[in-house]
């Protein structure tokens, strides 16, 4: 297996490929026995028997040397055992391989041990063997030798020879480390790609080295190593099963036993010549030697077929590395070191994560680690920092496989320790003769309910499967799930303890504001929807527009509506009814239509009560009455869509505005990037914006466009900047605002800056992959009429859309923009000279509209 | 014996089982149904494309009283459900023969 060494000073170091013989001297008994045992070999090989038991049975013959020279070394007062290495470690020993010893000390290495060294390998040297050896304290395998794999490589086939047994037992504890293991089988596979590189990576040569070409010895024990370190039984299932791998190693022990033989050295290759000679040594028939060979060669690279293939099935079926200290195997994922896993808790998420992305389950093995070393940890040590944060986080979206990985968690007490919260529900019995299960796996269901939804086929749910599939951060519903019911640890109403728990869960994981907010709120009203859809009358107007105004936005409501829908479906398999689908679909239908389409006709009014908390916490330069005097007038949706800090700064932004004035604010928060635009209305305004910003290749995700009765204009669009335009340009900034500032006041063009854009290769717009729906209302609203548009996204679609809205003298009073993965969903409502228009006009516009968005215009 | 078969808007149904409750009558059948009477149901739109809205959802109460108090149940039923609207639903009035206890095999009267 691995060069043959000398180690002079006995330091702990290994010198590849440099082998020492000594003249012969004394020793005459033992070189009598070594004499004999090789004439036994000999006589073997020569009737064709070089294989397995005749080397086995020299292998033996040597120990029994070692052991006397080891005794005739004398007594030695600390701990050491001699253990044979590579080949000769697995009794395979050939009559002229190297003989590689590992001379292990217990106690370290002083001047006596070295003394020792020179009175045992002397008398070996002087017999004529050629020795590779290694000197080693037991304490040097604490670190991992990284820059000798071979040597490595051959301690996995260490066998005590002589000496101390404890020493050589204290070896494996300390060596059979799977870091140790992990690190071995990658060298392994690094060294048979070099190898194989050798032999032009074929087996079938026509003067084959059966020690090491393709095929031959070294894959077939590289082969039962990567079985070793991975996964034992591994070769059961293999290609060959473990008597045929036998078979097939004796044949090339044999073979390469005659090689030996006939030159006297250790010689592997069997070339022209000496194919001859073997084949007739191994008996094969025939009456010319040319047959003879053919016969030889064409068993060699049948056997050799054998070994490869076993060589490749293995390394594609052995665990493969998922991740920093995770392999993933037949039986799931794995901590290739467990020690190393007990000591760093903030990596264990990573095993559930590289299962779930894997669709694969952890392995029991890892699950009883975990299981072991948890209870030390305290929920912090979890998440040390903000990857470890996100990463929950991206754990806990939606998919198939996560009910089943967050049950694991549960089951092994790492949930529970991650979120003490959730600990308070484990096992938790409620008698409320409704639910009929534990209140953990209510809730761990409710979770397996949201992830079949993504891959249902039911009709009835493929409605409810749109809705989950257009969620920006469905990971939010996952952590409102998770801990809608934690308080019912209590008995008395539990949303409100609930969201009491969940505050102390979103302080550890820092979740942003938004976030947190939204999840509260799923929490604390998580059975409003129910109780709206199923015990109030819906046909009722009132109703509806009471539920409106408690979800606010349509985010909310698509949370809230997935929320019910799988909480229900967790209580017992009976409980969501068809008949309750139906009813919980159609509130959010009306809820829906509701927010998108009659939020231009409620409007803020002054002395509004909601205005309190915007009034109370004014910066110094904002008075109340100019808050008031900003928001008369503009629809109620406004208070709901933006923060406080956004309306202040709206606020600035509208101060003493002139009339071919253009205020703008830009700014960031994390991808997104957040655009507010005010000014007095002017023609085309938000065509124009939307304009600009799709040729700086800007992808807008929403924008809500309002406007008072003073002709006050406040377009407030998000989007990403995905070619990262403002990111690593310098000026980027300023210069979207300047021509912003000069298209909407109608100094420049945006419409050519974007046909070059359009006309671009990277835009080439792909074919449409929605039918457009172009649809509109006079009913719904009682000030507008109501467009509706989806349709597939693309760059520079609102400015199209705006643009004919503008060409039909229509004005965009206010507009709703959602982006929903590919599909655009945008409600406009829109007027003309100040009212709805007739039914001519709806049908005018909607046929240009339709034709502009099939792109046939 | 009469079988009140009443269809009613399922956020009433409470209040019928309240109103029953108070003539002692606490025995009764409760179905998730789906139908329509004159309403004829209407079309509801989604993101611009309309779907069929055409079968409402109703609670169907089924419940068998004594020929006695059968009038007292129907206007307590009819009290109860009433909202004044279109779609507040029926109630049926069926006789019945006979009525046996699975339990115990007797015919009651």
């Amino acid at each position: 297996m691995a060069a043959p060494s000398y180690d002079c000073a006995g330091e702990p170091r290994y010198v590849p490929s440099m082998s020492v013989t000594r003249p012969d001297s004394t020793g005459a008994p033992l070189k009598a026995s070594l004499h004999a045992a090789r004439e036994e070999l000999r006589a073997s090989i020569a009737r064709g028997a070089g294989g397995r038991g005749a080397l086995e049975r020299y292998a033996d013959r040597v120990d029994a040397l070692i052991r006397q020279l080891f005794t005739d070394a004398g007594a030695h007062d600390g701990p050491i055992a001699i253990i044979a290495l590579g080949g000769y470690g697995r009794r395979h020993l050939c009559l002229h391989s190297d003989i590689d010893l590992l001379l292990l000390f217990g106690n370290g290495i002083g001047p006596a041990e070295e003394r020792f060294v020179n009175s045992f390998l002397n008398p070996l040297w002087d017999l004529g063997v050629v020795v590779g050896h290694q000197v080693r304290d037991i304490e040097d395998f604490q670190q991992l030798e990284t820059d000798n794999p071979e040597f490595l490589l051959a301690l996995l086939d260490a066998r005590a020879v002589a000496g101390a047994r404890s020493v050589f037992e204290r070896f494996g504890a300390v060596f059979h480390q799977p870091g140790t293991h992990a690190f071995i089988l990658r060298s392994l596979l690094g060294l048979i790609d070099d190898r194989h590189a050798h032999f032009n990576s074929t087996l079938y040569q026509l003067e084959p080295d059966v020690k090491d070409a393709p095929g031959a010895l070294r894959d077939l024990t590289a082969t039962r190593t990567i079985a070793l370190l991975t996964d034992p039984l591994l070769l059961r299932r293999g290609p060959a099963d473990a008597a045929r791998f036998d078979d097939v190693e004796d044949f090339l022990l044999r073979v390469r036993s005659t090689l030996h033989l006939e030159c006297g050295r250790n010689q592997n290759v069997l070339s022209h010549e000496l194919q001859e000679r073997t084949a007739e040594m191994l008996g094969y028939p025939g009456a010319e030697p040319r047959q003879r060979v053919e016969r030889l060669m064409s068993d060699y690279f049948r056997h050799a077929r054998i070994v490869s293939r076993s060589l490749e099935w293995a390394r594609r079926t052995a665990p493969v590395p998922v991740g920093p200290n995770l392999g993933v195997s037949r039986d799931g994922v794995r901590f290739i070191d467990p020690a190393q896993a007990a000591r760093n808790p903030a990596s264990w998420l990573g095993a559930f994560q590289a299962a779930l992305d894997g669709g694969t389950e952890v392995s029991e093995e890892a699950l009883s680690c975990i299981q072991q070393h948890v209870d030390r940890y305290r929920a912090d040590d979890f998440f040390v920092d903000a990857r470890d944060r996100s990463a929950l986080l991206r754990f806990l979206k939606p998919r198939p496989g996560l009910y089943a990985r967050l049950s694991q968690m549960h089951d092994c007490g790492l949930l529970g320790r991650v979120f003490p919260e959730f600990q308070a529900i484990s096992w938790r019995v409620v008698r409320d003769f409704y639910h009929k299960y534990t209140v953990d796996e209510h809730t761990l269901l409710t979770i397996r309910n949201l992830e079949r939804l993504i891959t249902t086929d039911a009709a009835d749910r493929m409605r409810f499967r749109s809705i989950l599939l257009d969620l920006q951060e469905p990971e939010l519903l996952v952590l409102a799930l998770l801990f809608h019911d934690v308080g019912k640890w209590r008995d008395d109403d539990h949303a409100l303890e609930s969201v009491h728990m969940a505050e102390h869960v979103l302080d550890r994981l820092h979740v942003s504001e938004d976030a947190r907010e939204t999840v509260l709120f799923l929490i604390r009203h998580h059975l409003r929807m129910s109780l709206a859809a199923f015990r109030r009358d819906t046909e009722d107007p009132d109703i509806v527009k009471q539920f409106a105004a408690l979800v606010g936005t349509e985010d909310r409501l698509k949370l809230l509506c997935l929320m019910t829908l799988v909480d229900i479906e967790a209580v017992s398999p009976e409980t969501l009814t068809p008949w309750k689908a139906e009813l919980l679909w159609r509130l959010y239908v009306d809820t829906y239509n509701h927010l998108t389409q009659r939020y231009g006709d409620e409007r803020i009014e002054r002395n509004e009560a909601g205005l309190n908390e915007l009034l109370a916490n004014t910066p110094e330069d904002v008075t109340p009455s100019e808050i008031a005097g900003f928001l008369e007038g503009l629809p109620q949706r406004y208070l709901n869509v933006f923060p406080r800090e956004a309306i202040y700064r709206h606020i600035w932004l509208a101060r003493d505005i002139k009339p071919d004035e253009v205020h703008l604010s830009l700014e960031r928060k994390g991808a997104v990037w957040s655009l507010a635009v005010a000014t007095l209305d002017k023609p085309f305004l938000f065509s124009n914006i939307c304009g600009v910003l799709s040729s700086f290749g800007m992808n807008i995700l929403r924008g809500h466009a309002f406007t008072n009765p003073n002709g006050l204009v406040l377009d407030a669009f998000e989007f990403t900047d995905e070619e990262r335009f403002l990111e690593l340009n310098r000026d980027a900034h300023n210069q979207l605002l300047k021509v912003m500032q000069d298209v909407v006041s109608g100094r420049a063009d945006v419409t050519s800056r974007l046909r070059g854009r359009e006309q671009g290769i990277l835009q080439a717009r792909s074919a449409q992959r929605f039918t457009p729906v172009v649809h509109t209302d006079n009913k719904a609203s009682g000030r507008y009429t109501i467009l509706d548009i989806v349709t597939g996204n693309a760059l520079g679609l609102l400015y199209r859309i705006s643009r004919v809205i503008s060409q039909h003298g229509c004005d965009v009073d206010l507009v709703l923009i959602s982006t929903e993965g590919e599909k655009a969903i945008d409600v406009f409502h829109i007027t003309k000279a100040g009212a709805k228009l007739t039914e001519a006009e709806q049908i005018a516009l909607t046929s240009d509209l339709q034709r502009t968005l099939e792109g046939t215009v | 014996m009469k079988l009140l078969k009443s269809i009613v808007r399922p956020n009433k149904v409470d209040e019928v089982k309240d109103a029953l409750a108070k003539l002692n009558i606490s025995g009764m059948t409760v179905t998730e149904v789906r139908g329509h009477g004159k309403q004829k149901g209407h079309t509801a739109i989604y993101r611009g494309k309309e779907y069929n809205v055409s079968l409402l959802p109703k609670m169907e109460i089924e419940v068998v009283v004594p020929d006695s108090i059968a009038d007292d149940a129907i206007k307590a039923i009819v009290q109860a459900a009433r909202t004044g609207e279109i779609g507040d639903g029926r109630v049926f009035v069926l006789p019945v023969a006979e009525s046996y206890r699975i339990r115990t095999g007797e015919l009651e009267s």
